[in-house]
This record gives C-alpha cells, structure tokens and sequence, in this order.
C-alpha cells in the first residue's frame, strides 16, 4: 500500500515523480477513507460485548503504536520507553478527574502535553545515543518513571486509582456496558494519529528523517535542522500516547503503576508496528489488527487452562512473524499492486 | 484488505462462539449452572491458579456429589433447590492485570451467562472485576483478595466471606498483647513488606496498629518485589533486630529472605506472617527447615479438624487432587464456592438480583463451615465480620493451631528463636 | 550503620556484582560479535537452573557437579536458537535491530510458555548441598558459600574467557569476524559457524551463573526477568561488546544497588543503578568501555 513513498526519489524522473507522488497520495486518503469507514460499521454487525473489547483494544494499540511509529519507524529513534508517555496519560487523567472532578477530556489534554514536555528532556538526553544505547537508555528511564509512581503516595502508590462508578455519561466517558462510544473513541483516535502520520510523511520533517536514516552521513549536514524536527516529533509521538493512556484509563476505571507504566506495555506498543511495517502508514493498524485479537482470544479460550499455552503461541507468533516478514506484514499486500517504476 | 481482514476475523470468532454458545444453551436445559472463575493462570502467579483450580474443582464436587459432611449444599447432589442442578465452572486467566481481569469478567457474563463470580486473588484485579460484576447486577465473591479497600467501595454485589487485612492483622497484634500479658517482653516490631498492593496494605494495618498499641517500629522496609537480592534489605533487619519481624512477602521473596537470613547469621526473635508466600507448599519445601517456630495469620489450619470433622474431610479431599494441604488461599478458594452455591441454592433462581438478595441473606453458622469462623453473614458492605482469623505456628513439620484460644491445639512456642 | 555492617553491604554487594557481570558477560559477548541484543538472556539463564534442578534431581549429586555439564548444555541451546532463529534474523534485509530484538523477545515469551508448559509454574529449589545454607564468618561479617563460589566461578570465567579471546585461534576467528564479516569469508571462515559457536559460548556463560544461582536462588519459569533487566543495564553500562566492561560493570552495579538499598527506601535501589548508567551515558555515550 505504501510502497509508492518509499521509493527513492532517484528511480523515477523529477516530474514524473512529482505526480505520481500527488496522485498516489489522494488515493492513500481515499483507501484510508474507505477503509476506517468499513471499520466504522464493524460493530454494527458484531455486538457481542468481549469481541467489542477485542477491537477497542485492537484500535487503541494501533493508534499508541502509530503515535510510536513516528519516533520508532520514521525517526529511527527506537524507544523501548513509551510506557512512560502512556503511564503519564492514564496518571494525570485519573488524578484530575478523581481528585478534583476534572473531565477526562482536559485530563487526556493536559496529560498530554506533560508527557510531550517530558519528552522533550528526555530527547535532550538521550537522542545522541546510538542504536541499543537509545533503545536501554528509554528502558532505563521509563523503569525510573515506574519506581517513582509506584512509590509515590500522591498518586496512589501501589494501590493505585480507583474511578467511581457512576452513570453512563460522554463528558465522563463513563459507560458502564456499553462499548460503542469506546469503540468510536478508540477509532477517531487511531484516525487522527493516521492522518498525522499521513501528514508527516509529506512534510520537510519527514524528508530529513528518511534522509537520515537512508544517510547517516547526510545526518551531519542536517544536524540541528534534524535534531529539531526529532525533539518535535518525540513531543508529538508523547502527547498522543498520553492521550491513549488518559483514555485507557478511563475504559478500565482503575490503573495501578504496573497495569499502565511495566515494560511489557513499551514493548506492546512497539510490537505492532514492528510487526505490521515499521515506518509504514498502515503497518501499527494492521500488526494490531492481528496481534491483539490473537493474543486475546488465545488467552481467554486457553489461558484458563494454566498451562502456559498461550504464551507458546504468543511467543512463536512474535519470532515467527519477524524472522519471516522482517519488513512487516504489509508487505504481502504489495504484490497486488504491482510496483510501478 | 484491512477491514476485510478484520472482519473476517470477527466474523469467524463470532460464529465460534454462536457454537459453543449454543452448546451451552443446550447444557443449561440439563441444569448446569455456570459460575465463572477469574485468577492469574500463567505469568509470574501461575500457581496460585493451577492451586485455586484444585480447590475449586475440590468445591464443585462437594456440591454435585452427595457427601456425608456438615456444609453447605453438600448433603445431596447438585442443589435441591434448582431440581438437582450441577455447577459447572468457567476458568479465565486474568495474567495479574486489572484490564484483563475486567474484560475476562465482561466476557464470562456476557458469553458464557454466568450468574456469579469468584476470585481473584490480586486485590488490584478483584477491583476492577467487582466493579464489572456491579455493572451487569452479578455478584463477586470475593474469596481470597484481603485489602480492606476493597468492601469501601459501596457495590451491592460485592461479598467477601473471609478476613481482610486489618481484621488478620489485629488479630496478630490480639496475640502479641496476650503474649505481653503471659510476660513476655515485646516493645519493637520490624515491618517487611513488598511494593504491591498486598504490602502496602498490609503494612499501613500493622503501622496503625503498632502505634495504637504501644509498639515501637524500629525497622520498617518496604522492598521491590522480585528482587535479584535482598542482602542490604536483611542487613537493616538484622541491624535493628526487632522483638517481632512482621514480612508480608509472597512465594518468591518469601524464599529469598528466608535463606538470605541464614546467610547473613540472622535468626529473627519472633516472625509473624502475613501468609501470602508463607503459607505456600513450595516456600516450606525451599526453607522450613529454617522456619521452625514461624507464626502466621491463617484462614484455615490442617489441625482444625480436631474440632471440626469437616475440615479433615474437606482437606482429604482436597489433598487428593492437589497432592498439598489446603492452605490459607485455597480454603478461601474452597469455602467462597460453597458459600455461593448455599446462596443460589436458596435463591431458587440463576438471576444476578435474586442470587444478591440470597447471599445477602446468607447466615451459616460457624460449625456448617470448614473453616475457624464464628459464621457467615454480611454486613451492608458485603463483608463477612464474623470471619474470625487464627493464627497458626510451623513446628518443623506442620502447622499447629496457637490462637484464640477457642480454637488453639496448643501453647505457642515462644520465641521463635532465642 | 556500623563498620561492620558497611563492610557487610559491600561485601554482598561485591559478590552479587560478580554473579552480575558473569550473567551479562554472555550477552555482552554475544554482542560484540555481531551487534544482536539477545532479549532472551534471562530465559537462558531461567533453562540453567532448570537444568541444575533437573541434574540434581535425577542423579542425586551435588548441584555444582553438575555446573560444567549445564553449561555444555547450554552451549547447545545457544547455538541451537542461533541457527533455528537468530541466523534468520541476520538475514533480514529490512530493519534489521528491531527484527533482531523482537525474534528474541518472541523467543524470550516461548521459553517462559514452554517452561510453565513443561515443567509447571510451580517454584523449586534444590534442597541439601555442598555450598547451599552454608556461610563463612569472617568476624561478623557473613560470606555465604553459594556467593563465593558464584565470585569465584565468575573471575574464572572471565579469566578463561580472556584466555580464549588473545591465545586461541578460535578467539581469532571470533575476533576476525566481527572485525569485518565480509572479510573473514575470503579466508575460509565460516561465519554462521563462528556465530554459532559465539551463541553457544554466551549461552554457556549463563550457563555456569545459573547452575550456581541454583544453589541459593529458587527456580521458576519467570526467574530470568529479575536477572535480565540487570544483565542489560550491566552490558550497557559497560560498553556494548565489551566483555572485560561487562566484568567493571556487573561488580559497580552489585555495589550501587546495596549501597542504594541501605541509603534509600529499598523499594527504590534501583534507581542508584538506573541513575548511575544514565549519569554515565551523559558522559560516555558509548558506555564505559564501549568501542562504538
């Protein structure tokens, strides 16, 4: 689907290139359009309330792993420590809105925002490390984060935050048994990160990353131009991540340090992308698309069992998936179109 | 290719489970009714899951056989008052996350229509599942999660048939005050406790409780669960070496702390625990040698069968699929089922409302249970305050009933080590 | 706090730190060789004491008798999972690291499935042993055996490891082709070969730390997340691929999370380590003695 983008600039004559460019992106919105339109009217066939829960998850992962996808796949910058965004998110949301009745709508903003400024000193920090120095040193940090909350009373501690059960309401985004509107929360969330995606991969921004990456050297004649742009990438990737987890904690009503912030969720939200395409516009939707309802399903049909099964599948999954599409899932999907320089 | 994908998917998944929902549609004609079990199957507490299985497994057979014993629902096979209707468990894996704790919930309820819930072992899991429970009027009972949080939430179809924490522990602080009073000199008290919800908890109870009652804390150590090394953190007990060391540690810390102690020449005057790993099979296996003379807050205890027959029963049973003793967590396990099927049993219905008002209603006295309480009936929070805690002693061998006195085998050995 | 009890948090400090350095000596190494974090190394470690358990249990002898034969095991593990996974992430054409860190992941996730599948959830611990419970006191200050035999065990393999790396012609080869992989091919050289044995060497080194490990340590299919996290944070603050940095670090790390633990609330001791590693990738980027 994406494979036009990718094409160095250098196979196909200026001009050329140039229309093909603009043409293959309206018809990437018009895909997109049909596609989350289709995606809109899946619940109207299936209603069952934990195939519900499935895809509001399915969609929630794909949009956080788009949100990392911006630093992880189009920056290059691999962060092992979103976790920390997504725990900014969920804490300052449920600590607005259970200790001072702040509407998880302004929790979700203002959570955001916190977390891109935290990722901003993080960048400071760590963007001149290099490959896994990058990778454990957002681990390292993250993990900092989570020792901190988990032993932060303000905040619940250990104990974590409990949100009262209260009627059905939007402006709380409180419902008690009905999933739809975390359904179409959950889809114009992933909707937004797409188009900023979308938007990125035709913007100065996104030119000078895949030029860095394709170049490491052209990196130095770019240098702070580049630095820049990866600073504001990283607020960008971080806010919405918050965003996120303000809603993840919202749909679960309770979250504890280790049920928002542990590694594995850093980890869940790279997976996807990795998974489906990294660096792609649809590779996060289309990794989630698969991963979560099948490591759901496999838990809930098998897990109850004890024996560990699940994980065997989930892990072969992983391995399986990486070794034998290392450039994603997405693509399989080329062959159809055919390349077309 | 992506909605297609996803909804194909769906559509799969959907009918699979029209199947096996038709399946079960044609079961429950045959009286089964389905209760839905929610505990970490797999991950770091993988055990307490595959043990909680056995107990509750241990429970269904009490109910859907006729056994000659003095509990509920045991008398005949399945429960009279459904026409002779057998239970039937529903297990689902929660993996110690309250997210999926809460969508496991939804989906037994959902899917598998069953009329309550027990579980689930993490306070922070029982949470979110309670909550789910109160949305769709199922009870929750909650059989094993012990902070006290948990029954201050005001939900309707919340019930917890054992102890919670502060009850456990003032029970404890009952035990050193009697022990005071025989002559015994204690005045400090060291607290050990992880950094989850279970230590916070517990810890807060016996800080409060120590104040009250005129002990002084001298040491009091929160640590991170799963650590590579307890060394430093022994060292500070050691250092401090408190009258009493109170460790409220599961399986894993449990073992570490107690072969660090031997490591670093500590041997603690007294130990009372807050069960959790200290009353697990594999943590005596490991380290009993080292734990002669180790107290610890209990729900249950092998020797309470002296004074109640069914206690014994119940364990040979139980001990027969489990190749262990019951211990504080699968007894709760064991006795929660019992307890809502009495309930079910005498709301004559598998509707959520109707099974509340019964398990409401519930009054078991204390000798139609296997368990040292005085009996079962809730208050409005849903709390069973007549669950009277015992605490019990580690010989070297077994446990040994020491406290209350109504229910003790026999005088504690005090200290623990000299 | 005493002298005494100073001398006695660094002392165990030292000796964790040395048990630290030999688990993460495999990974570093591993590195080195050809730039592939294994996020597997815990479970590595995790089959170890399995495999310790299960010697004891079948052949009644000592735990440490059977310490050379898990790491021979191991050895077979590791260059096992090298060609049955990790050949085929080096084969990758496209983003290479992330393929690298999600095949062991995955991999990482199977084991513990396949632990708990196997060998059931429930936690072992070998009873009766030479070392086990066994401790030296020297003056009050305690040294448990199983510790000094995991310091002593630790500094001899890296002793041997030394050894191997500047005498032999195998740490020639290994030398060589992370040199440059293309090269080595054109001297016959086979570089699946060498990566292999280079897996089945960091394999084996975790090995020996998880035979000694169980000894003191209880044994579980989650074991390895405790060590795992410290292994990395061990090999990175040492410097990527170098192995002699991984031995620095492993015993600075020991002493900071003691020293840590004494100073700070213990939940935190961690962040002494996480601060340390930080502290010094503002200064070092490339780790203490990183070659990058």
């Amino acid at each position: 689907m994406t494979q036009e983008t990718q094409i160095p600039a250098q196979d196909l004559p200026h001009d050329a290139a140039l229309t093909h460019f603009a043409k293959s992106r309206r018809n990437q919105l018009i895909r997109a359009a049909v596609i989350f339109a289709g995606i809109a009217l899946v619940p109207l066939a299936v209603r069952d309330t934990y195939l519900q829960n499935v895809m509001i998850l399915t969609l929630l992962y794909a949009a956080v792993s788009q949100c990392w996808n911006i630093l992880g796949g189009y920056c290059g910058q691999i962060s092992l420590g979103h976790a920390l965004y997504f725990g900014i998110g969920a804490y300052a949301t449920s600590v607005l809105y259970v200790n001072y009745a702040v509407l998880p709508w302004f929790g979700m903003a203002l959570g955001g925002v916190l977390s891109a400024a935290v990722a901003l000193l993080v960048g400071k920090l760590t963007f001149r490390l290099k490959g896994h120095y990058f990778a454990i040193a957002t681990i390292v940090i993250a993990e900092i984060g989570l020792l901190l909350v988990h032993n932060w009373d303000y905040v619940g501690g250990a104990l974590g935050i409990q949100w009262p059960i209260t009627g059905d309401s939007w402006a709380t985004l409180q419902f008690a048994r009905n999933k739809l509107p975390y359904f179409y929360f959950a889809l114009v969330f992933l909707i937004v990160t797409w188009l900023i995606t979308f938007k990125i991969e035709d913007s100065s921004w996104g030119y000078g990353w895949r030029a860095v990456k394709d170049n490491p050297e052209a990196a130095e004649s770019l240098g702070i131009e580049v630095f820049r742009s990866k600073m504001a990438a990283a607020a960008l990737s971080a806010f919405f991540t918050a965003v996120g987890g303000g809603f993840y904690a919202a749909f679960v009503a309770y979250i504890d340090p280790e049920s928002v912030m542990s590694f594995r969720f850093s980890l869940l939200f790279a997976l996807p992308a990795v998974l489906g395409g990294i660096g792609t516009l649809w590779g996060a939707t289309l990794g989630a698309a698969l991963l979560i309802p099948l490591t759901e399903i496999t838990r809930s049909y098998l897990g109850g069992s004890g024996s560990g099964i699940d994980l065997i599948i989930y892990g072969g999954l992983i391995m399986l998936v990486s070794l034998m599409k290392p450039e994603g899932l997405l693509s399989l999907f080329q062959f159809r179109k055919g390349r077309p320089a | 290719m992506n909605r297609r994908e996803l909804f194909k998917h769906g559509a799969a998944v959907a009918s699979a489970v029209a199947i096996m929902g038709s399946i079960r549609d044609a079961s429950a004609q045959a009286q089964e009714i389905p209760i839905g079990i929610v505990y970490p199957m797999s991950g770091a507490n993988a055990q307490i899951g595959v043990d909680a299985r056995h107990a509750f497994e241990t429970a269904v057979n009490i109910v859907n056989a006729a056994h000659d014993v003095k509990l509920p629902t045991a008398a005949n096979a399945g429960l009279a008052g459904l026409g002779g209707a057998k239970i039937k468990l529903i297990f689902a894996d929660h993996q110690g996350d309250p997210q999926k704790g809460r969508a496991e919930a939804e989906r037994l309820i959902t899917q598998d229509k069953v009329v309550a819930i027990i579980g689930s072992f993490h306070s922070s899991v029982s949470n979110t599942v309670s909550a789910t429970c109160e949305r769709y009027t199922v009870p929750f009972v909650c059989a094993d999660s012990s902070s006290p949080s948990l029954h201050r939430r005001n939900l309707k179809y919340f019930f917890r048939p054992a102890a919670h924490d502060e009850m456990f522990t003032s029970a404890m602080f009952d035990f050193l005050d009697a022990q005071k009073a025989k002559g015994n000199k204690i005045e400090t008290i060291a607290l050990f406790y992880e950094d989850t919800i279970f230590g916070t908890d517990s810890s807060n109870v016996q800080r409060k409780l120590a104040a009250d009652r005129g002990y002084k804390v001298v040491s009091d150590i929160k640590y991170k669960s799963n650590s590579p090394s307890l060394t430093a953190e022994v060292q500070q007990l050691k250092t401090a070496n408190a009258d009493v060391l109170m460790p409220s540690s599961y399986t894993t810390d449990a073992i570490l702390l107690v072969k660090t102690m031997s490591e670093l020449g500590y041997k603690p005057k007294n130990m009372i625990a807050q069960a959790a790993g200290f009353s697990e099979k594999s943590v005596f296996d490991a380290v009993g040698d080292k734990l002669a003379g180790l107290i610890s807050r209990a729900s249950f205890s092998v020797d309470l069968g002296v004074k109640r027959p069914s206690a014994k029963y119940v364990n040979d049973l139980f001990r027969s699929r489990a190749d262990r003793d019951l211990n504080d967590n699968t007894s709760r396990q064991l006795m929660a089922l019992l307890i809502l099927a009495d309930a079910i049993d005498r709301a004559k219905s598998i509707e959520g409302p109707k099974i509340r008002d019964a398990l409401a209603a519930t009054n078991i006295p204390g000798e139609n249970t296997f368990m040292p309480w005085k009996q079962v009936k809730f208050g409005e929070d849903g709390q069973n305050v007549d669950a009277s805690p015992v605490l019990i002693q580690y010989s070297g061998k077994g446990f040994k009933t020491i406290f209350p006195a109504a229910v003790a085998a026999g005088d504690p050995i005090w200290p623990m080590n000299t | 706090m005493t002298a005494q009890a100073l001398l006695q948090v660094l002392v165990s400090g030292l000796l964790m730190g040395l048990l630290y350095a030999l688990i993460a000596a495999g990974l570093s190494l591993i590195f080195g060789l050809m730039d592939v974090v294994n996020f597997a190394h815990g479970e590595f470690l995790m089959l170890a004491m399995y495999a310790t358990f299960g010697f004891v249990f079948a052949t009644h002898l000592d735990p440490v008798i059977g310490i050379p034969l898990v790491a021979a095991l191991l050895f077979i593990v590791g260059a096992f999972c090298y060609a049955a996974v990790v050949r085929y992430a080096m084969r990758a054409k496209a983003n290479i690291g992330m393929v690298q860190i999600f095949s062991t992941f995955g991999l990482a996730i199977f084991l513990q499935g396949a632990a708990q599948y196997f060998l059931t959830p429930d936690y072992r611990s070998i009873q009766a042993s030479w070392f086990g419970d066994k401790t030296l006191n020297l003056a009050g200050v305690f040294l448990p055996w199983p510790q000094i035999l995991g310091g002593l065990v630790s500094v001899m393999a890296f002793g041997a490891l030394y050894l191997l790396i500047a005498r032999t012609d195998l740490g020639k080869a290994l030398e060589a082709t992370r040199e440059d992989q293309g090269a080595v091919a054109l001297v016959g050289i086979d570089k699946n070969r060498v990566f292999a044995i280079g897996w089945g060497l960091g394999a084996a080194l975790v090995g020996l730390a998880g035979g000694v490990l169980a000894i003191f340590y209880y044994i579980h299919p989650q074991v390895g997340a405790a060590f795992g996290g410290i292994a990395y944070v061990t090999v990175a603050l040492g410097g990527f691929g170098s192995v002699f940095g991984a031995l620095v670090a492993g015993v600075i790390v020991g002493l900071v999370e003691a020293v840590t633990a004494s100073i700070l609330p213990p939940a935190l001791k961690n962040i002494g380590i996480y601060a340390l590693y930080l502290g010094v990738l503002f200064f070092r980027p490339s780790g203490l003695f990183g070659k990058l």
